[in-house]
């Protein structure tokens, strides 16, 4: 456990803490709090042969691929619902075979990361048998119930090196306050040898007793405050999710050249207080709008 | 209908899809979809403004209980679902349910789909070097086999690529898998009740075959036949769909009104307009 009072840093050096080869937790999901600055931040740095694991994702994963720095996948979804379709850099590395699908389920990944908590070295599934998911994780086994004779997957436990999290708020120690859904973040944090949080906003540690703790502080190694810093996902109740920037990456994604395009503007050529400039003051603001009113709130998604 | 002639005169195809959607659910079932399913997502509330008021309503990505939102987002985790709901679950609290068997009917949908209702959303083509890699099958591969009923569905089956003579890879259980049926696999879920296409609607029978049951007015059992990649068995009675009530089209367009249940749809299917003389 992590008991220092303070742990913030910057983000250079919160990202430096993750290296080649790591079994990366993603925290959040699909749209919603995705630890953005943190994954622009290890594209700047060049991080290399990552494994990610985690629930339904999106932006996060797919730069992650796009960038060169994944060779395993291990999400149970990687891409952008209906709305705006699949995963072009992960659906191009897996088609062309240059990282290794290992695509999971969010009930095997919540009870992997339960024996990792647990500190078991097993745990069972009810489901799985007879689907060919099995052809992608030669980990899982099976095994005879010792009470009722069932035969059961059972399926080893998950200890990511490090989880990346983003949340709303949080203090010098480490202590986070999100808004539900929580996804597997609480899970990620107690499972994972060490968790890397960034914050929109560092508050004080009475303010986030105030608000009620999501994730405490001994779970993390360190903290770094970064405003807009799941963009272009959301983080409630600061900012709903950029859907028009989602478009413009999915769009540049879909082939290497637009792919290495759009990291170069977004991401390579400048820091996280680049990127806010980048984006547009205007259009963060915009994002913040959901609290205006109902027609306000839907226009965001016009 | 009484009042409401303008609203139940014509409709388009999307929102008769949903009401049909909507229509597989029963009063009182403890009801969840997937994320990225907006056609199943304003079904269910739809249901649950209409012939199934008491339903548990999960939605998707939220986990929220019965929410009331003020409209539906074009993606499932926003906090515009959770609006209304006094308590939502935490995401084991939900797989959880699914697992011990507390929830009643999931909708999925499937790239592939065999006769069977076993669905691929993993990969089309060989799994080393896919055709198309698809998104992936969140939860599916688990809770598909404890959920009490599953409504399945697709708005692709007239491109002849859906519905498969078998599926190039098993992400979620159908009837009966090359392992074996529910039984073998000791699976307390009932599997596929419902599949609704564009082209028709199908339930399954008792060997879990699908089995055509209702036609859109505008298709015929050839043009479903056409369309399906294994011998289809046709219900001595297939009917035609009931038509929407005012009641059902008002709270389509009351739920929807970014109208997002239509990213689901070809274009040419959204073209398809119905009406009644009034």
């Amino acid at each position: 456990m992590f008991v220092d009072s303070d742990k913030r840093m910057s983000l250079a050096d919160a990202a430096a803490l993750v290296h080649d080869g790591d079994v990366v937790a993603l925290g959040g999901g699909l749209s919603a709090r995705l630890p953005m600055a943190l994954v622009r931040e290890l594209v700047r740095q060049g991080r290399r042969d990552l494994h990610v694991v985690g629930s339904a994702h999106s932006i996060d994963v797919d730069m992650l691929i796009g960038a060169g720095a994944v060779s395993v996948c291990e999400e149970s979804y990687v891409g952008f619902e209906q709305d705006l379709g699949l995963a072009p850099a992960y659906r191009r590395a897996a088609e062309e075979g240059t990282i290794r699908v290992k695509e999971s389920c969010c009930v095997t990944i919540l009870t992997q990361l339960r024996a990792a908590s647990m500190g078991v070295p097993f745990l069972p599934v009810r489901g799985i048998k007879g689907t060919d998911v099995p052809r992608l994780h030669s980990e899982y086994a099976e095994m005879t119930c010792p009470f009722t004779g069932d035969v059961l997957v059972v399926v080893p436990p998950l200890r990511p090196d490090v989880a990346l999290l983003h949340a709303p708020m949080g203090d010098a120690r480490g202590n986070l306050v999100m808004e539900q859904p929580y996804v597997l973040d609480e899970h990620f944090a107690q499972a994972s040898r060490s968790v890397i949080a960034t914050v929109d906003r560092l508050v004080d540690t009475d303010d986030v007793a105030g608000f009620g703790v999501t994730i405490p502080g001994h779970f993390v190694r360190a903290i770094v405050e970064v405003p807009f810093g799941a963009h272009p996902a959301s983080s409630y109740p600061g900012y709903a999710y950029d859907r028009r920037h989602m478009d413009t990456y999915v769009k540049a994604a879909r082939t290497p050249e637009g792919m290495g395009g759009y990291l170069q503007e977004w991401v390579l050529s400048g820091d996280e207080s680049e990127y806010r400039v980048r984006v547009g003051e205007e259009s963060l603001d915009r994002l913040t709008s959901w609290t205006e009113s109902d027609d306000a709130w839907k226009e965001l998604f016009a | 209908m009484s009042g409401t002639a303008d609203l139940s005169t014509s409709w388009t195809f999307d929102e008769w899809f949903v009401v049909a959607l909507a229509r597989t659910i029963q009063d009182r079932e403890v009801v969840f979809h997937g994320f990225g399913s907006p056609c199943a997502q304003v079904a269910m509330h739809v249901a649950r403004r209409t012939h199934a008021p008491n339903m548990l309503l999960i939605e998707g990505a939220m986990y929220a209980v019965n929410p009331d939102p003020p409209f539906i987002p074009p993606t499932s985790n926003d906090a515009s679902l959770k609006r209304g709901a006094a308590y939502s679950m935490r995401f084991e609290e939900f797989f959880d349910a699914a697992c011990r068997g507390d929830v009643d009917r999931m909708f999925l949908s499937g790239g592939q789909i065999d006769r069977y209702g076993n669905t691929n959303v993993t990969a089309v083509g060989p799994l080393e070097k896919p055709k198309v890699k698809l998104g992936g099958g969140g939860g599916g591969c688990n809770i598909s086999a404890t959920i009490g009923s599953l409504t399945l569905w697709t708005t692709r089956h007239r491109s002849g690529r859906t519905l498969v003579e078998s599926c190039d890879f098993i992400t979620d259980i159908g009837h009966v898998t090359p392992a074996g049926d529910r039984e073998v696999l000791g699976y307390t879920g009932g599997g596929p009740q419902w599949l609704v296409s564009e082209l028709g609607i199908f339930d399954y029978d008792e060997s879990g075959i699908m089995r055509l049951r209702q036609l859109w007015p505008d298709v015929t059992v050839d043009d479903v036949l056409a369309a399906t990649g294994f011998g289809l068995v046709v219900a001595d009675d297939v009917g035609s769909v009931d038509p929407p009530t005012s009641e059902e089209l008002r709270a389509v367009r009351e739920v929807d009104p970014l109208g997002v249940r239509r990213s689901e749809f070809d274009p040419a299917e959204l073209d398809r307009s119905f009406s009644v003389s009034a």
